[in-house]
């Protein structure tokens, strides 16, 4: 057996190291065909290119403030409750035209300003590319947007002051501009007092045409405490009081007699205060237009309305009809790209039916070259045959009938009867062409999916490839890991199963805990009562441990022990999370016993303090309504409570690495820091304090429920019960399990498929400038904490159980062969030089095999999301469900896989190597601590 | 029935693990439902269960699932209508089923039918007479083999009292079981807090379907329960059961979270359902074709 892995040694590390990088590879070449750039039509649009219909009717307004509350959901404007009274004062006497207006998925700011600028539907690629700020590949400079016609009409300056998004999306456009970063997440007043300042001078002058405002407090206030948060209603209240100063202004400054203001938001939010993904409250944000000149069009609409489940209040339009319908309000040919049409309440601004039909008919004329361009100038002559065309020509072509229709009608209308047919069926049409264009499936470049995917499989069968050739287990330990990879794949065509992945994890996990559990019992290692209880143990944390966030897309706002004991019980919180931080630094010192204890008691103790006050503070800013009693005196006492956070995390961060350097030291300098266990257990109890810094506090406790978990499997043996847990498990058994309780892990932190779920309160910790690297990995390590300590867990174990000398490989133990009582017995000096080259070499293969397993898994699960997402390319969910999927599933492989899992496994396993070449291998690798 | 202790120690031994080749039959002894005594010998490995070989039960062992699995289906919209309702009502119903069929076809525990597993292992599925006058014979209290006919009469009906006892004592120990199936079911994610009745519904009828048999061939022998505990009991009838029934109230899970919001996707519709379809199949598949083999 020995000879033949080390003839296949060499083969197998190579065959490994190529589907681990054919996996990126996979996935980046997918991605290409899948998120393509949509082709668009270039250059500005002009009144002069389509002259048939007349000079264009004269624009109603010569300025705009537009003004972007993010994340403003219809509701927060239009239901009772709400904070905008005076807003809807004016809905009620006319001077206010409100409307919910759909934002398409993905419901995050940036795709939401493109299609509001541009009125196209933007690729779901921008969700990528919003959450990369450095990117400048998405900017609209050379794009036809509102904007750029309202500079290139040059009767005024253009002015912006909020959101930097806006910068990034136009540089060069803004003559005045103040851009503040969106991603401070609990900073609910400095963003927007950053706008206001600037507001009351810039109504004075009147050298602008376009004032762009961005809001982000009311988006971070919902991140934080969700949309009934007390602070919710106060936001409003002070949105209101700017809407009342700007709208004083237009009724009293003569420069602003004819302007318009519009406040919006670009997306909503769901129950939880996130969004990103396509439930009502996500897609249904409020637009409202305000100007003394509307009352014209309505004698007043009622306001409040009563609470709507489906926040569908006053008519509901598309979010790019906003740029034909700004179009027509001040003057300018509708931007080129635009899928949206002129919302139909405004038409009465204009009693000449015949500017009515020539507005209208602009804005079809300029849809139909859409269609053209996509489609070839043909489709608009060919008589051809219905029955020979593809489903989505059909579309096209009726599209391309009601085009006929509607020339045809033109003709009469030069004598004015024919406007009240006209309209409705012009209007008709370009309802029907938005439809057309916006449900169009994208481009995809068939050639690039089944390449990536090819490559996928690739991968996934030269990993097959390799686990055979390393593993010698049994046949039926591969059956869970067969078992779990064919179920993923199979549930990722399904969309539930890929909204409500958790179940599958939680179910599987449990599973696995009552199958070994049961086994353990067939096979009598132990006392069936031992067997049974530390089952019973197991299984009872997993289930606290799924029930602790509920996750998912439809029970999402069900009641979990966070919502029902937590946030109710800040006290029980609170012990919790100082248990987490006491039991971190038990294992600290424990960890760094070499060291004169007072070094290492006072190291352990300052980091463990820095970083619960750290927690404190930070949930203080982020949560205040969870910082209650001890906490808060906890704070009050310490000597740096004026502290900002920034240089909180700055000490822990710093910390850490001061700790992990010495560890590091010890490690390459040959020493021990731990008489008691190895320096890479050391590391893993810095990585805990790291993953409950860049945990919500709500989550902290999980983890100590994890490391019970881990006790069970791992702790070494006592004299109640030889065998650990984990003794049990064959090497590709041990990876399984590591693999089923890292998704589990992520899954039960609240994580989910959604674009909405990332959580990204924790992504800014001691970040004073944006900088995409570190804002990134901490997202990661914020959102994957659970998976990646599971990580950590795994090497552990398999380190210790190859570190034990010469002991049995004990999954082979049959019923027939009780295991030796070997572990813990010190070999004699002459077989000791032996043992240990043959304990490094167990290591080897035991860390190859492990990563064999997780590539098997990993490249399975990204072949199979591929061939959902080419299979399901015309699927209504794709770009809800599938795409986002895509996305996970590419952070899942490429950084919990790639990054964690061989990266710092490899790096991890190479210091355990260096380690016991010259100490030898300490049992309780894993820690006999705590 | 008296049998002294030494009588009862030696039977129960020999009921769970008889290492003969070929069982002799045993003096009768009251239901075992008493752990086995402590200073065992190295015991040989768990029997298969043989179904009686009588005509009756031939019959009732094949009919008994279809009537169970017909009434599951005629009654389905009745439980997904109202699941407490219908659990509650048709809980008596499966325990009245499951109790016939213990009477026509099982060996009482403590009955040498539990261990002729090498008879029938060597004879094949249709062991026929020979256990069949064994079986008789053994509950019949001082009876050998060749005994008479009226003597096998007095032994049916001794051993029908018997068994009448044993169901009832395996009834209650089901409704003992009862919440530590609960408690699994919650530790396996049942809702903790809402749906208390239905969980506990769908243990009992757990307990009834999967467990009831079991208790009614192996008494409460603790080295039995441990076998099967571990699965590493034999398949058969019983045994098959409990695979089944714990296997499919697992794969019932699968259904829930899929987004067609149908009323048979509520807790714990589709347990039960799976529950029920395993438990039949599992008894089927492990009273037939598998029978006798192992995991």
């Amino acid at each position: 057996m020995t000879s033949r892995r080390g003839c296949n040694g060499f083969l197998s590390s190579v065959l490994l190291l190529v589907a681990n990088l054919l996996i990126p590879a996979a996935i980046l070449v997918f991605a290409t065909g899948f998120f393509p750039y949509k082709p668009l039509l270039p250059g500005l649009a002009t009144f002069d290119a389509v002259t048939e219909y007349g000079e264009p009717p004269e624009a109603k307004f010569d300025k705009i403030v537009f003004m972007v509350i993010d994340a403003l959901r219809s509701d927060f404007v239009y239901a009772k409750g709400s904070g905008f009274q005076f807003t809807q004062s004016l809905i009620r006497n006319g001077a206010a035209l409100p409307f919910t207006a759909h934002a398409t998925s993905p419901t995050v700011t940036m795709p939401r300003l493109k299609a509001i600028t541009t009125g196209s539907i933007p690729s779901f690629l921008d969700v990528v590319l919003n959450l990369d700020e450095g990117d400048e590949s998405s900017s609209l400079a050379s794009q036809d947007t509102w904007l750029a016609q309202m500079k290139a009409k040059n009767t005024g300056k253009l002015v912006m002051y909020g959101d930097d998004t806006w910068l990034k999306l136009f540089p060069d456009t803004f003559d005045r501009a103040d851009g503040t970063s969106s991603f401070f997440v609990s900073d609910f007043t400095e963003v927007d007092n950053n706008v206001t300042r600037h507001i009351a001078g810039e109504l004075k002058r009147d050298d602008w045409n376009t004032m762009v405002l961005h809001y982000l407090g009311l988006d971070h206030i919902g991140h934080k405490g969700g949309p009934r948060s007390p602070r919710m209603v106060v936001k409003q209240r002070e949105m209101d009081g700017i809407i009342r100063q700007i709208y004083t202004a237009m009724e009293s400054e003569d420069h602003l007699q004819s302007t318009l203001l519009v406040f919006c938001g670009d997306h909503g939010m769901n129950d939880a205060g996130n969004h990103g993904a396509s439930s009502a409250g996500e897609t249904s944000p409020a637009l409202v237009f305000l100007s003394p000149k509307l009352r014209a069009l309505s004698s007043g609409l009622p306001s409040p309305l009563p609470e709507r489940e489906d926040f569908q209040y006053y008519s509901t339009v598309e979010q790019s009809d906003l740029a034909p319908t700004l179009a027509a309000l001040l003057g300018f040919p509708v931007p080129k790209n635009n899928l949206g049409a002129l919302i139909p309440e405004f038409l009465p601004f204009w009693p000449d039916p015949r500017d009515q039909v020539q507005l209208l008919m602009r804005n079809a004329r300029q849809i139909l070259d859409i269609v053209v361009a996509a489609f070839g100038r043909e489709i608009l002559e060919s008589e051809s045959d219905r029955d020979t065309l593809t489903e989505s020509r059909a579309a096209y072509q009726d599209l391309a009938h009601g085009w006929k229709n509607v020339t045809g009608l033109l003709g009469q209308v030069s004598n004015g009867e024919a406007a009240p047919v006209l309209i409705p069926a012009v209007a008709k049409w370009l309802r029907n062409a938005q439809d057309v264009l916006s449900s169009m499936a994208s481009n995809y470049d068939m050639s690039r999916l089944l390449l990536g995917q090819a490559i996928a499989v690739v991968a996934f069968l030269t990993a097959v490839k390799t686990l055979a050739m390393l593993a010698d287990d049994k046949r039926l330990a591969f059956v869970p890991l067969s078992g779990v990879i064919a179920a993923y794949g199979i549930m990722m065509f399904a969309s539930s199963y890929v909204e409500e992945e958790q179940h599958f994890w939680y179910w599987a996990t449990t599973a696995w805990f009552a199958y070994t559990g049961i086994r353990g019992l067939k096979r009598g290692h132990q006392s069936p009562r031992a067997q049974v209880v530390s089952t019973a143990l197991l299984l009872l944390v997993m289930r606290i441990v799924r029930s602790w966030n509920q996750t998912g897309q439809k029970f999402a706002g069900e009641p979990d022990i966070v919502k029902m004991y937590l946030h109710t019980n800040p006290a029980l919180l609170w012990c919790l999370i100082a248990a987490a931080y006491i039991w971190v630094h038990m294992n600290l010192v424990f960890g760094l016993n070499s060291l004169p204890i007072w070094l290492s008691f006072a190291a352990a103790t300052a980091l463990v303090l820095a970083a619960f006050t750290f927690k404190v503070a930070f949930t203080l800013e982020d949560a205040p309504e969870l910082v209650t009693g001890f906490a808060r005196g906890m704070l009050e006492m310490n000597f740096s409570k004026h502290a900002p956070l920034i240089t909180r995390a700055h000490t822990v961060f710093i910390g850490l690495g001061i700790l992990a350097a010495v560890v590091l030291a010890f490690i390459l300098l040959r020493r021990s820091v731990s008489w008691s266990q190895s320096g890479v257990a050391t590391l893993f109890t810095l990585y805990t304090l790291l993953a409950l810094t860049q945990s919500r506090p709500t989550n902290i406790p999980l983890f100590l429920l994890y490391s019970i978990q881990y006790r069970l499997l791992a702790s070494p043996p006592t004299e109640h019960s030889r065998r650990r847990p984990m003794d049990d498990l064959s090497p590709v058994e041990l990876s399984t399990l590591i693999l089923l309780l890292q998704h589990a892990a992520f899954f039960a932190q609240g994580g989910s498929n959604s674009v909405a779920s990332v959580d990204l309160s924790s992504a800014y910790n001691g970040v004073a400038s944006f900088n995409v690297a570190v804002v990134g990995v901490l997202t990661f390590v914020g959102n994957w904490a659970g998976s990646i300590w599971w990580s950590w867990a795994g090497w552990l174990m398999m380190m210790e159980r190859c570190s034990s000398p010469r002991a049995p490989r004990p999954y082979e133990a049959t019923d027939a062969a009780p295991a030796r009582e070997t572990l813990g017995r010190m070999p004699r000096e002459e077989e000791k030089e032996e043992e240990e080259e043959e304990a490094r070499k167990r290591q080897a293969s035991a860390w190859k095999r492990h990563v064999a397993v997780l590539t098997v898994f990993a490249a399975g699960g990204v072949a199979a999301v591929m061939a959902a997402c080419t299979v399901l390319r015309t699927h209504l969910f794709i770009w809800t469900v599938f795409s986002p999927k895509y996305l996970y599933c590419a952070a899942w492989s490429l950084g919990q896989h790639l990054v964690v899992n061989v990266g710092v496994g490899g790096l991890v396993y190479w210091l355990r190597a260096r380690e016991h070449a010259e100490n030898g291998w300490i049992t309780g690798c894993a820690g006999k601590g705590f | 029935m008296p049998s002294t202790p030494a009588k009862g120690a030696a039977a129960t031994a020999a009921l769970s693990k008889s290492n003969k080749p070929t069982p002799s039959p045993q003096p009768a002894q009251p239901p075992s439902l008493s752990p086995p005594p402590s200073d065992e010998k190295p015991q040989p490995p768990l029997r298969p269960v043989q179904t009686k070989p009588t005509q009756l039960a031939r019959t009732a062992r094949h009919a008994l699932p279809a009537l169970q699995a017909a009434l599951f289906l005629a009654r389905f919209r009745a439980l997904v209508a109202d699941p407490v309702a219908e659990m509650s009502m048709t809980l008596p119903v499966t325990a009245a089923l499951q109790v016939t069929y213990a009477l026509a076809c099982l060996p009482v525990a403590g009955s040498s039918g539990g261990k002729g597993g090498d008879e029938a292992a060597a004879a094949g599925a249709g062991a026929g007479k020979k256990t069949a006058t064994a079986t008789a014979t053994a509950t019949a209290m001082p009876a050998r083999l060749g005994s008479g006919k009226r003597k096998a009469a007095a032994a049916a009906d001794g051993g029908m009292r018997k068994g009448a006892t044993t169901a009832v004592l395996s009834l209650l120990l089901s409704a003992l079981v009862t919440p530590f199936l609960y408690i699994t079911m919650i530790l396996f994610g049942a809702p903790f807090l809402t749906h208390g009745s239905h969980t506990l519904l769908c243990a009992a009828h757990m307990a009834v379907l999967a467990l009831f048999p079991l208790f009614f061939v192996r008494g409460v022998d603790g080295r039995a329960w441990a076998a099967l505990g571990g699965f590493a009991a034999p398949l058969d009838d019983t045994f098959g059961g409990l695979v089944g029934a714990v296997v499919g109230a697992w794969l019932g899970a699968v259904p829930i979270p899929l987004d067609w919001d149908r009323d048979w996707q509520r807790w714990p519709v589709t347990i039960l359902a799976g529950l029920y379809a395993g438990y039949l199949l599992g008894r089927v598949v492990g009273g037939t074709v598998a029978w006798g083999k192992k995991f």
